[in-house]
């Protein structure tokens, strides 16, 4: 990481070490953390029967609208998709859910998923929220209905 | 008993078995530095987007809560293995092509029915 000019003290060049060293590592997550995630994710999906998917990055200004665009654009059956978007640097997260998951998952259940995760999120455990957050959808959708 | 071995067995002994727990809690910790975020502190890296695993049986086709899944876990594959792959749909002719919400048209439609948001 280069030298950047300190403007919170003297604009002197910081030779601090940086806190988090962004130049080190592209991936933001280990691989136990990329293994936990996708472990979160398959089982909520498979016991829900919805199809959730996750998104850490950037959504823009309108963050309610990149999200929604993101789900509208996240194939498979969109109705029966939920999407958990995480925007770290902006300190937003968003849930989005289908026509069909929403019968499931009500606004309420992802206000409460979503109070959930951003406590843990204000500590900085960006995984462990992620995670808690899909267990406790999942929770809250239940499982598929049998009817066939 | 001479002095040598009271030492031993009271004083080497319980320490060995200290330092030993030590090692073995200490040590699997320390290598993996897992809060790479912290609140406040810009996010750098490239927008990643998970999805499930393919094989999970729920997801099949999209159809999951019509308790379909059971049965096919081959012809799911496709259509969650990548956002894009539309193709995948004529592999299950037999779901009824008259079922609402076939990603047939990847045009920018509203398809959010609710959700939430929250900040930190």
């Amino acid at each position: 990481m280069t030298k950047q000019t300190d403007g919170y003290v003297d604009g002197r060049p910081d030779s601090r070490e940086p806190v988090v060293d962004e130049s080190a590592n592209p991936n933001p997550f280990s691989y136990q953390d990329l293994a936990r995630l996708d472990e979160a994710l398959t089982m909520s999906s498979k016991e829900t029967g919805l199809r959730f998917t996750l998104y850490v990055g950037e959504l823009g200004t309108d963050t309610r609208g990149t999200a929604e665009g993101l789900h509208g654009r996240s194939g498979g059956d969109t109705g029966n998709s939920v999407l958990v978007a995480v925007s770290p640097g902006q300190r937003v997260l968003e849930i989005v859910t289908g026509s069909t998951a929403a019968r499931r998952l009500p606004d309420r259940a992802c206000a409460l998923a979503v109070l959930s995760m951003t406590s843990r999120l204000s500590s900085g455990d960006l995984v462990g929220a992620i995670v808690n957050g899909l267990r406790q959808l999942s929770d809250a959708a239940g499982h598929p209905s049998r009817r066939s | 008993m001479p002095v040598i071995e009271t030492v031993l067995i009271y004083g080497v002994i319980p320490l060995a078995v200290f330092v030993i727990l030590a090692v073995l809690t200490l040590l699997p910790g320390r290598g993996r530095d897992r809060t790479k975020y912290r609140p406040g502190q810009p996010w750098t890296a490239p927008a990643v987007w998970y999805e499930p695993h393919p094989g999970a049986s729920g997801v099949v086709g999209g159809h999951g809560s019509d308790a379909h899944g059971e049965g096919q876990h081959a012809p799911g594959l496709g259509a969650t293995a990548a956002a894009l792959a539309i193709g995948e749909h004529p592999h299950e002719p037999h779901h009824g092509i008259g079922d609402h919400g076939f990603a047939d048209h990847d045009a920018p439609r509203r398809t959010a029915a609710g959700g939430a948001r929250g900040t930190w």
